[in-house]
This record gives C-alpha cells, structure tokens and sequence, in this order.
C-alpha cells in the first residue's frame, strides 16, 4: 500500500495521519482536481464541509465557459450516438474538438435514422486547418470574430459572398446539423454565440450544440451534478463559513495558492491528470492513481477505477455516468485503497480532534 | 466621520457586505469590533484587524484599504464610504445609491448589479469592472462608475442602465451590453462583442469584430447632451465627443442595436 511523508515511504495510517495534522492547522485549505469516480467526489465535498475549505475541479476553465454561457443564454444540446445516428451536416469549431474520440465515429459514417436518414454527411470546418472537411472557413481574426460573422450572416444582418455565407447556406439547407465545439478552447463568450446560432438556426431546420472535450478528458461532468446535488451549487464552493458560497473567482486555487490565501491543498486525482505548478507552492496532499514520492508533502496512491478499483465515471460515449468495474488481470497491487476510503478515514480522523470541528 | 484603521494586513479575505455607515450607525464601539467579517472557519471580527471609531454619522472611511477587503460598499443604500488603499472584489457590487470612493486599486466584478450611487476608483479595476458576476442577469444597473486608471477585460460585460468612465478599457470591453454607456479614453481588442444595444465611446480601439459596420459621422443632440454631462465628470473624455465621431453599428451577430464612436 504504497504511500508517502516528505518522501519517505511510509504505512496508510501514518499518511492519513499527516494529512489531517496538515488540514487541521489549515486556516482555507483548498481540495482541488476532483478528477475521481462519484463517490470520492462526494467523499470530497465532505471532507471540504468538515475542513471549512474550498472545492475547485480540473477542467473549471472549460466547466465554467459551458456553465456561465448556460445560466445566462441557455442551450440546446444533442447526445454523442444522436450526433453519429442522424446529422447530415457536422459543423466542427476550432481545432480541439477534431482530436476527440467522437470525431472518429462522426467521419466515415452517413446518419441511419431520422429524418436525413440516408443521406450523406458533411463535414464543415470552422477555424481550424484540416482536410478531413467537406468545406473549411478559416478564421484569421480568431473564433470568437468568425463566429460572429457566421451568426450575423445567418441571422441576415451580414450578406456578401464570403465563405461564412456558403457556409451558412450549407448549415440552413441541412436536414440536421450538429455544433461541435470544446469550451476550454473557445471560452464563454464563444459558447454563448454557439449557442445563439444554434437557436435562430433552428428557425429554418433543427440544429443542436455539443460540447466534446479535445484531447484531455477529465471528470468534471461528474463534479457539476455532484456538486449540484451536494451543494446546490456549480463545483467551485467554498465552505468556510459553513454553509456553501459559490464563487468562481474567490474560489479559483490556482488564485488562491497565487494569493496566499490558501495555506493547504489536496490534490484528488484518482484518474490520472497532470498535476498543477502551484501544488509545488503550498503544503499539500496528493491522492493519486498514479503516485510517485515527491508529488506533494504526502502522498497516498489509490485505485484507479475502472482499472484497479469499481468506480462511477462520466462516460464520454454515452455522455451520461456509468460504473466501471475493475479490469481483471490488472498489474496494479490488488490492496490499493479507494480514493473515497482514504478521504472517509481522513474525514473522520479529522472529526475526533476537538480543535478542528466545524 | 465613523472610521476603521487598519492595523495588519488580514489573515484571510474579509467579507464587507455587512459593513457601512448605516450598519454602524446603532452600534456601540464593541459590538461594532465584534462584527464578523471573516470567511474561513477560523473567523475574522472587525476589531481583529481595525482600531474602530465610531461618531453615528453616515461616513465611513477606511483608513489603509487591503486587496482582499470584499464587498466594500457592496449594497450600499446611503451614505458615503471613502477607502484609503486597495479593496477586493465587487466593491460597490448591487449598490442602490451613495458613494463610494477608492484612492487606490479595485478587485474584480466592481459595481457589478449596482442600481444608483456613484462609484469613484481612482486607480486601476480589475476584469469585469461594471460587469455582471456569474449567472447574473446584467452588470452595472443605473449605477455611475467611475475609473480613472485603467480596467482589466469585459469592462461593462452585460452592463444594463448607468454610465461606465475609464481611462484604458482592456478586451471585450461593453461585451454583450443590454444597454447603458461607457466612455472610455482606449478599449482593447473586440470591443463591443456580443453587445445588443448601448453606447460605447471611445478614442483608440484594439481589433474590432467584422460584425460592426461603419454607419458614417453624425451630429447628434444626443451626443452633445452626453458630452455636457460627462464635462461635470471628466474633461478628458467630454474632450472625446468634442471631436468628430465615427459610429459603428453592432453586434450585427446579436440585436445590432448598439454602438461604438470612436473619436477620429
């Protein structure tokens, strides 16, 4: 059961034991990452409500671009096997997006059901150079500026003979077209304007939006309905005055940490993710799938579900939350414990010290 | 005067949502030093980090500001609040009427919802000065606010009624405005994205979005009463109108009802 202080191999309850001296002396710990299976986000949340700390996710920067375009404009989304089942027309924005395991599915197929069964698929490309594209429009002034001017024509405020306008003849005259774009890439303002253009698309045909992530996939589709269910709140909450405050920019940790107003951080990362600079930058903990000694102050590795462990996780494919069991056969040590296990038991720990309740 | 001194820099961010003249107008000195201002489980109490000193008018000055002091006159109903230093975010933030003056630098979101009152930040904004905060429905709402150094991006993001004065605007400045104005001496690139009504008048101007259109230069009495009201507020952007105007229509991609002036 591999785990570590300050380097040092050590047993659980020794790292368990660190960690809580750790939390508890904490004046705002923050619990960042979150890139976990349900149940330890939920352990999560918990262990921020005990340790009056502050809870921010992996992939906020694009979690908060769908999010804060959501709140305000709304949206109108589609599922990945709709998507691949009944667009005729697949309008792919930026560059991000085409490096995503659904475009693999959406190229070299034609929709089978509804109502442009049958027909051929196009593929339109808006700023990004590929030529996997049956038509591409750059865009030299940026996406948000080429978005813009897709909008303007379709809404008919613009017209010329600029390749927005084929492009929005293309969109008007399908049967069913999808919006395929990743927020992280393209920013809230971004999402908004999709989401704008999705909706007077839908005043000539039926046209929806979906958001697919590029290359680096992360759970925050789990954290957000957690969250919502825990808290009432999107993830970024902070539970210092006891009862949930949402608030993207006090709570952000990269900020924080910056700041000085984060004095302990917990990295959470049982599916494996890059880890940040600025863990570097405070006393830490790290509860890892894939550990090594000097990943923070303590280091405790866990199972990785869907591989070492069972764990419900956000199912790109379906986009919806599965549970993945663990893969027999695996080389990982059979003893590895969960991610939720290890923050219950530092939950608790941190409960029978008098001085830390909350 | 009613006035806090700061005496060491806060431990953690202080919310001031709950401090202002009116608040401390029927405290005594102790329960006024005993008001919770903290936001970690710990906990902060005002006379933790302030020597208070109360006089039952309605100023309040803070004496040595800080940048983690949040909400300063956030929801300010009357009353004037004058802050020597820096403050954090949403200063002014959903204010009906009052004042308030900073002499140094203003975190995020200041002014944002604010409905009457005047906000004065004699340094520099931070991003979305004027601006709407996470899921709200607009930004600066009736509200004047003033900047007389520079302000971060989104300046005026879904701002809604009232008047924004800055001297250098960063990017997307009066994005997505419902309505209302900004002056602004310079504005970074996009200026005006997403914007569906409103007026934006500025010198110098970054990148601007293809979906604005040059709708030509016009001698508007409209122009000439905004110059007249900004002229009791800031010579240097009455100077603005001064000149000849070119007006651009947009955001053709949204309502297209707003515009942008830009001094030639």
């Amino acid at each position: 059961m591999p785990a570590w202080v300050k380097g040092a191999a050590t047993d659980i309850d020794a790292a368990i034991g660190a960690a809580a001296d750790l939390l508890g002396a904490a004046r705002m710990p923050v619990i960042a990452g979150l890139n976990a299976e349900v149940s330890a986000i939920r352990a999560a949340f918990d262990l921020a409500g005990r340790v009056g700390g502050s809870l921010d996710t992996d992939g906020a920067a694009g979690t908060y671009a769908e999010l804060g375009a959501l709140s305000r404009v709304g949206a109108m989304t589609s599922t990945p096997a709709e998507v691949v089942g009944r667009a005729d027309a697949v309008l792919v924005v930026g560059a991000n997006p085409w490096t995503s395991e659904l475009m693999g599915r959406v190229v070299g197929s034609a929709p089978s059901r509804g109502r442009a069964a049958g027909a051929e698929r196009s593929l339109l490309a808006l700023g990004a150079p590929t030529n996997r594209a049956s038509f591409a429009v750059p865009a030299e002034g940026g996406v948000l500026s080429a978005l813009a001017q897709l909008r303007a024509h379709v809404r008919g405020h613009l017209a010329d003979d600029s390749p927005f306008a084929e492009l929005s003849k293309r969109l008007t005259s399908s049967l069913y077209a999808a919006v395929l774009y990743d927020p992280a890439e393209i920013g809230e303002m971004g999402v908004e304007t999709i989401q704008g253009l999705v909706v007077d698309l839908n005043d000539t045909t039926r046209v929806f939006s979906l958001a697919v992530p590029g290359q680096t996939v992360n759970q925050d589709r789990a954290v957000v309905p957690v969250s919502a269910w825990t808290t009432g709140q999107a993830p970024r909450v902070g539970l210092g005055r006891r009862v949930p405050e949402h608030d993207p920019w006090r709570f952000d940790a990269a900020r924080q940490v910056a700041a000085g107003e984060a004095d302990a951080a917990l990295w959470l990362a049982s599916v494996p993710a890059p880890r940040p600079d600025w863990l570097t930058k405070v006393p830490s903990i790290a509860l890892v799938g894939e550990a090594s000694a000097d990943a923070a102050q303590v280091v405790i590795a866990v199972g990785v579900p869907g591989r070492d462990v069972g764990g419900v996780l956000w199912n790109e494919t379906r986009g919806a939350l599965t549970y993945w069991p663990p893969r027999s056969g695996g080389s990982a040590p059979a003893d590895l414990p969960t991610a939720a296990s290890v923050l219950e038991r530092l939950t608790k720990s941190l409960a029978a010290r008098s001085g830390t309740v909350c | 005067m009613s006035t806090l001194t700061l005496r060491e820099a806060p431990p953690e961010r202080l919310d001031f949502l709950s401090i202002s003249p009116l608040s401390l107008k029927g405290l005594s000195q102790g329960e006024a030093e005993r008001l919770e201002v903290g936001t970690s489980r710990r906990g902060v109490r005002l006379g933790d980090c302030f020597a208070v000193s109360l006089d039952g008018s309605d100023t309040l000055t803070i004496e040595g500001g800080h940048e983690r002091l949040d909400h300063v006159g956030a929801s300010l109903s009357d009353g004037a609040i004058r802050v020597v230093g820096d403050v954090g975010q949403r200063c002014g933030a959903g204010m009906a009427a009052g004042t308030v003056t900073v002499t140094g630098n203003a975190g995020p979101y200041a002014g944002s919802g604010a409905t009457g009152g005047t906000i004065t930040i004699e340094g520099d904004a931070g991003d979305f000065a004027g601006g709407a905060v996470y899921a709200a429905k607009a930004g600066l709402d009736g509200a004047t606010l003033i900047v007389h150094g520079n302000a971060g991006d989104h300046c005026g993001d879904r701002m809604r009624r009232g008047l924004i004065l800055v001297g250098r605007a960063g990017a997307h400045a009066g994005s997505r405005m419902i309505a209302g104005t900004i002056a602004a001496l310079e504005v970074g690139d996009l200026p005006g994205f997403g914007m569906r009504r409103g007026t934006l008048v500025t010198g110098k101007h970054g990148a601007l979005s293809p979906t604005f259109v040059e709708t030509g230069s016009h001698d508007l009495v409209f122009m000439r009463l905004l110059a007249k009201q900004l002229r009791s507020l800031s010579e240097a952007h009455a100077d603005l109108l001064a000149k000849p105007l070119r007006r651009y229509s947009g955001d053709l991609a949204t309502l297209a009802k707003g515009e942008i002036w830009v001094s030639a």
